[in-house]
């Protein structure tokens, strides 16, 4: 189908072209929440809960050592997915980011 | 206000049920017309000084904006019809507060944002510990959002312990 053909005669896609950045498969990019005083334990602990599907232990695990650390790395991932969970958790108003692993 | 268990886990789609009064729900929706407090300018998607200015710190900016102007919507659709959320009750001066799974996240979140917003308008304090907060006449409505928020999210978040 000429459909399906066109694109294989053209080398390169809008998709191949997008900045490295946007595209790295590794997942070298931690997601990390921090303390604040102002987050509930309960729900920071839900928000964990809702957004990575964590049983409750897991994700009292994190908020703990949130607490008591200053910070937790949550996941390591890619940047795309790092990028995800971060926007996620701070559509809760948790302080979240993303680092690039050193 | 207080959390009212309902049938559980075999339920086909979780409903969450609370009680208050009559002044509980004037409150709550005081409080939720503060919506929203926490500047866009808040969110920050690394630590690291280069992503300042970043597309990906615009994109997070812009998503942030969106939810934004999308919870304000559902707001503006409760004020406008608050019989959609609060029911009556069999007991005199109380009513029901009904929500669905998303519709709790989203309440939360919410909340969240203005006790976030108003703790970030106080100065971001410490709040354990610390000594007392001296309130003046332009800080008293950022402590009591704080407060407020705070005391309704810890409500909501009965339900799911």
């Amino acid at each position: 189908m000429p459909e399906t053909a066109a694109p294989i005669a053209v080398p390169h896609t809008d998709k191949e072209q997008k900045p490295k950045s946007k595209s790295r498969p590794d997942r070298g990019y931690l997601v990390i929440c921090w303390n604040d005083p102002v987050n509930m334990m309960d729900y920071v602990t839900h928000v964990f809960q809702v957004i990575f599907g964590w049983p409750k232990p897991r994700a009292e695990r994190h908020m703990l050592q949130v607490h008591q650390t200053g910070k937790s790395l949550l996941v390591r991932e890619t940047f795309e997915k790092a990028e995800h969970y971060v926007h996620q958790l701070q559509s809760y108003s948790l302080h979240a980011t993303m680092e690039r692993e050193e | 206000m207080r959390f009212v268990p309902g049938p559980g886990k075999e339920a086909a789609e979780a409903v969450f049920t609370f009680r208050l009064n009559a002044q509980e729900e004037a409150l709550l929706l005081a409080t939720l017309r503060l919506y929203p407090v926490l500047d866009n300018g808040h969110h920050r998607l690394s630590k690291d000084p280069k992503t300042a200015g970043s597309a990906e710190q615009r994109l997070l900016e812009d998503s942030m904006a969106q939810q934004r102007v999308a919870h304000r919507k559902k707001l503006d659709e409760l004020f406008h019809a608050p019989q959609r959320y609060f029911k009556s009750a069999p007991e005199p001066n109380e009513r029901r507060l009904v929500l669905s799974s998303a519709q709790f996240e989203w309440l939360l979140q919410v909340l969240n944002d203005i006790k976030v917003g108003s703790w970030v308008q106080l100065g971001c304090p410490e709040l354990e510990g610390a000594a007392p907060l001296k309130l003046t006449q332009l800080n008293a409505r950022s402590f009591q959002a704080m407060h407020l928020s705070g005391q309704f999210q810890a409500a909501l978040l009965e339900a799911v312990k």
